[in-house]
């Protein structure tokens, strides 16, 4: 489970002291706690509702899916709409095609936007404003309003249906709000950490790798889910791009659920089931730095 | 406005002459001496692997040097993906288009004229009339007719016969047909006799055609919306009195789910193509045991005794103006389209065939389909239809009428006034 | 103010001696950034503006040969009645979605605050989830979850009791239809600002809270004044990322309505799309988009200045 970490990890003084105040709650109290936690359940449960329909419906045969009653227990159970899903040709290879687009983004994203980061939150300088507007002001134009000069740029680097121009893509429309994340992280760290590491003989270098960046690590967590979410769930960019089937990604393998027969239900849920696991996965792989990542970073701004 | 339009053709012109003169001379080379690499690009679920397999294999076997990719694409976004293919250097050699798009990237140069290579295809003496009008613009042949789809009326035989009606042979007979079943059902709220989505246009225009009504007219050069015609308000008033009485269906919704929501078992007619059937009995989305109890009947004409004209749907296979083997490109649609892999594409793949010569290769339920892709029209074939149809005028008129947003007049005149602006080319 | 406490004091940084030996340092750890984001998205964005400078079709893109109209583009959106339409209602959505996504969160990140952790494992591990789902997908579970006959929602409130929604169709009528939109935005939105904010409430230091207690301040009072400015840095920033993305929302109601959204659902984003591809047009579709840009900075200039303001002081 996921908030073990979350909590602990970030449980100040003031929520430890309320914990023990609740032992001793009253009545009143008492009922007011529950109303929390009854508010608290209920807002998970409208949340997680539309998630837990997807998976219920990867497991109902396809009699049980469009039924006029709708069936909340997936009985009859079924496997056949993740073994539909699966089997359809190239799923290897566009799961590899998602994991090294994904990947190779974040590695270079993360570099990039780290130095980037340093460079703004540490140094003053000539031109910062603008750049932090740029970045800023980057965000603000749709990716679906440059897929033509993006494919046309492409097309002259010879870069259509391959990877690397997605990857390329992918980075400069992420690289911004990475900067911005990764920026309020740096920020926060006392820079007399540093000094004081220099002072005791580290070099300047040195002092950075060994004190800024274990601390500035819940950042580059937190950026780098931000951005695995982004560039693993872009469809139209990889769509429009990517034409030969061994070097699509999974959002095209999902599309190819939807026939010009209409969408099978049943395996694209399942397909949707299985598309959205490696997000969860590396989620909960990295989650317990997340909330005190975050915080640092956007309290920071 | 026309200045430019002039000079942009003659350019278009000297083009495709010098396109021409350069494509001759690979033809005349021996084929086993030709190599290079075609890329294909056919729609996710349009012919059957073992079909492509078995036409790769025999081009092949004439052009041992040359490569030839195949790749699906998928439905999501293809009017898109195709726009920036076309305007890049290098787009595939042969490309499937729905046979409403042709005539847009026709006009816009993007498919090589290859009326000179007419004879070359098989069967081109009795394409299908409607699909080889989606490949005619102005006068010129810009792709080679590959599959079609007509509709037809598919019912359920079981409720037929518990409600003592027959397949009705007129469109008043339809409507007594109908509320009998709806009479016979009457105790379920879900029940549609005729299930007939509010934005299904396809299945709209048989009744605005049998009246004698049209989408749009032609004369000089210039389009002209009639579909407020009286003829085709006749129709559509027809149309609509069905859809009152018989149908439950979304009145806003389209066609898409249609089949599984036949197979739910509270419908007892729908107006679809006839591979629907094989989605309705499939026994992933649909309902197996339905296999014996489906039956089809053309759709009737107003005329007792004759049927509705039907729309042709289908697709095309075209050659980029911009492919490097235009030649080899075109031998392998011949290859691709000939009487061999046609056959398969009927018997393997259950599509209507090109021509008119296959079209008694449909056997059972399939009979009815094939039959009414003989008595089928097309779309206005305008370069800007595509535009007509991303704006969504039909549908949008039709939910309007449906919904009782607007009367028939005034609906259909706002539809045929915008239909007249699109396809003249304005926006 | 408490937050500021430990941040690096950059104005004075400079003056150190020993921080650093060249003026040119912090501009050699941007420029890869500079040359990633310049490199790449510099032509498209110049190509963009190029573009809705000219008449593009479809013949003029595939020739790469379009006609010079200057201002054209830009003179007939101004007078198009349908495109004032969509930007007041693209507005209108923005804010209610903003608002919302805003209000909601902020509730949520408090009730977390207030609930045992069992109960904040479960909420956090649900906000996840959601946050996790690509968007294509959960719009297919909503699209379906609205569906006009076999939709779960309809089933719902019909056995609740809410009335009778046997054959609802949600988008039959447009403010029904947006305010799906708003659910489905909102939704969408929620987890990344309530982890957040969530978090931000954590690092705001108990003392304060406490002497605001003493001193008998309620608990609106409590956060109004004492809590809410602290957190300002953060409600700044999703609220200016929360605007832009909402301002630019495509995918949700495209999808959503089979990609043939009728013009009643036309968001700016969707517009320019459909100027695009749909007609295509692609010159006024590209000034459309460049519109949207404009638009974007006018209602965001108040928060980039203050971001980019604090961003300067911490």
């Amino acid at each position: 489970m996921i908030a073990p970490g979350t909590a602990q990890g970030v449980l100040t003084g003031r929520e430890r002291a309320a914990t023990q105040v609740g032992l001793r709650l009253n009545l009143g109290q008492r009922a007011k706690q529950l109303l929390y936690d009854a508010t608290g359940v209920a807002v998970a449960v409208v949340m997680l509702f539309p998630i837990y329909w997807m998976v219920v419906t990867a497991f109902k045969p396809g009699r049980d899916i469009l039924s006029l009653t709708p069936k909340w227990i997936p009985a009859p159970f079924t496997l056949e709409n993740f073994h539909d899903a699966i089997t359809r040709p190239y799923f290897l290879d566009d799961v590899k095609n998602s994991l090294i687009v994904v990947g190779v983004m974040l590695v270079l994203g993360l570099t990039t936007a780290f130095l980037a980061a340093v460079g703004t939150a540490r140094f003053g300088f000539k031109g910062r404003t603008a750049f932090l507007v740029m970045i800023i002001g980057v965000q603000m134009v749709p990716l679906n309003a440059l897929i033509i000069p993006l494919y046309l740029m492409l097309d002259r680097a010879g870069q259509v249906d391959a990877l690397p121009g997605v990857i390329a893509i992918y980075l400069a429309v992420v690289l911004p709000f990475m900067i911005w994340t990764l920026r309020g992280f740096v920020a926060n760290i006392p820079v007399e950490l540093e000094e004081s590491a220099m002072i005791d003989g580290c070099s300047r270098v040195g002092s950075f790798f060994r004190i800024t960046f274990p601390l500035v690590g819940p950042g580059l967590v937190a950026t780098a889910i931000f951005g695995f979410i982004q560039a693993w769930n872009e469809y139209i960019v990889a769509y429009v791009l990517l034409s030969s089937p061994n070097n699509q990604t999974l959002t095209i393998w999902l599309a190819s659920f939807t026939t010009n027969h209409g969408p099978q239900w049943g395996p694209l849920m399942a397909g949707a089931t299985l598309t959205g696991v490696p997000v969860v996965a590396f989620f909960l792989v990295l989650q317990r730095y997340l909330a005190g990542g975050l915080t640092a970073g956007a309290v920071k701004g | 406005m026309k200045l430019r339009k002039a000079s942009l053709s003659v350019l278009g012109l000297a083009a495709a002459l010098v396109a021409a003169a350069c494509g001759g001379n690979t033809g005349t080379n021996n084929p086993a001496n030709q190599s290079g690499t075609l890329t294909v690009w056919l729609m996710n679920g349009s012919a059957p692997q073992s079909v492509v397999d078995g036409v790769n294999a025999d081009f092949k076997a004439k052009y041992p040097n040359v490569t030839v990719n195949v790749e699906i694409q998928q439905w999501g976004e293809i009017g898109t993906k195709l726009d920036t293919a076309f305007a890049g250097s290098s787009p595939p050699d042969v490309i499937e288009l729905g046979n409403t798009l042709v005539a847009k990237y026709a006009a816009a140069g993007a498919l090589e004229d290859i009326s000179g290579k007419k004879s070359s295809f098989d069967n081109s003496g009795t394409w299908l009339q409607s699909l080889t009008d989606s490949c005619t613009v102005s006068s010129k042949l810009y792709c080679v007719p590959y599959y079609a789809g007509s509709r037809a009326i598919i019912y359920r035989k079981d409720f037929f016969t518990a409600a003592n009606v027959q397949p009705p042979d007129s469109m008043d007979g339809l409507l007594t047909v109908g509320q009998k079943l709806m009479s016979a059902h009457s105790s379920d709220p879900n029940f549609s006799a005729l299930y007939f989505p509010g934005k299904y246009w396809y299945a709209a225009l048989p009744f605005v055609w049998d009246f004698g009504g049209d989408i749009a007219t032609q004369s000089g050069g210039k389009w002209q919306g009639s579909i407020n015609s009286s003829s085709s308000q006749q129709g559509l008033t027809k149309l609509n009195s069905l859809v009152a009485a018989l149908s439950r269906a979304d009145k806003t919704g389209d066609e898409a789910k249609q089949d599984a929501a036949f197979a739910q078992g509270h419908i007892a007619m729908i107006i679809a193509n006839g591979w629907e059937v094989g989605v309705i009995t499939d026994p992933k989305a649909g309902d197996p045991s339905l296999k014996d109890k489906l039956g089809a009947f053309p759709i009737p004409s107003h005329t007792a005794g004759q049927t509705a004209p039907v729309f042709l749907g289908g697709s095309d296979l075209g050659v980029a103006a911009k492919s490097q083997h235009r030649d080899l490109a075109n031998e392998w649609v011949a290859t691709f389209t000939n009487n061999k892999h046609m056959t398969e594409m009927a018997t393997v793949g259950g599509v209507i065939p090109n021509t008119t010569s296959m079209l008694n290769l449909g056997t059972g339920i399939n009979a009815t389909f094939y039959g009414a892709a003989k008595n089928s029209k097309f779309v206005p074939n305008s370069q800007n239809w595509a535009s007509v149809e991303n704006a969504n005028v039909l549908p949008d008129m039709l939910v309007k009428i449906f919904t009782k947003q607007q009367a028939i007049p005034d609906a259909t005149a706002s539809a045929s006034s915008r239909i007249t602006t699109l396809l003249n080319g304005g926006g | 103010m408490g937050l500021a406490i430990t941040a690096p004091d950059l104005e004075s940084a400079p003056r150190r001696p020993g921080r650093f030996r060249t003026n040119l340092l912090p501009y050699a750890l941007i420029s890869p950034a500079v040359a990633v984001i310049a490199g790449i998205l510099a032509f498209p964005l110049g190509m963009l503006v190029w573009l809705s400078l000219q008449h593009y079709g479809l013949r003029e893109l595939i020739a790469h040969a379009g006609d010079w109209v200057g201002a054209g583009n830009y003179l007939a959106i101004l007078a198009d009645p349908v495109f004032h339409q969509v930007i007041v209602r693209s507005l209108l959505f923005t804010l209610a979605c903003v608002a919302l996504t805003v209000i909601l969160s902020t509730l949520i990140a408090l009730l977390l605050l207030k609930v045992r952790q069992a109960v904040r494992i479960i909420v956090m591990s649900a906000l996840v989830f959601v946050w996790a789902t690509p968007v294509i997908v959960t719009v297919d579970i909503w699209q379906w979850m609205f569906d006009y006959e076999f939709g779960v929602i309809n089933y719902l409130l019909t056995s609740l009791r809410v009335g009778n929604f046997i054959h609802h169709n949600w988008f039959d009528n447009p403010i029904q239809g947006w305010s799906v939109f708003v659910v489905i935005v909102v939704w969408g939105a929620i987890p990344f600002v309530t982890i957040t904010l969530f978090a931000g409430l954590l690092q705001v230091p108990s003392d304060v809270i406490d002497a605001a207690h003493v001193d008998g301040a309620g608990a609106w009072q409590r956060f109004w004044f004492v809590t809410a400015p602290m957190l300002k840095p953060i409600f700044l920033i999703v609220t200016c990322l929360s605007t832009i993305w909402d301002f630019g929302v495509f995918t949700q109601i495209y999808v959503m309505l089979n990609a043939r959204p009728s013009a009643d659902y036309y968001t700016i984003a969707i517009y320019a799309y459909r100027e695009s591809f749909g007609v295509t047009q692609y010159g006024l579709g590209a000034a459309i988009a460049v519109v949207l840009v404009l638009v974007l900075v006018l209602v965001t200039f108040f928060y980039v200045r203050e971001t980019v303001k604090v961003a300067e002081i911490a």
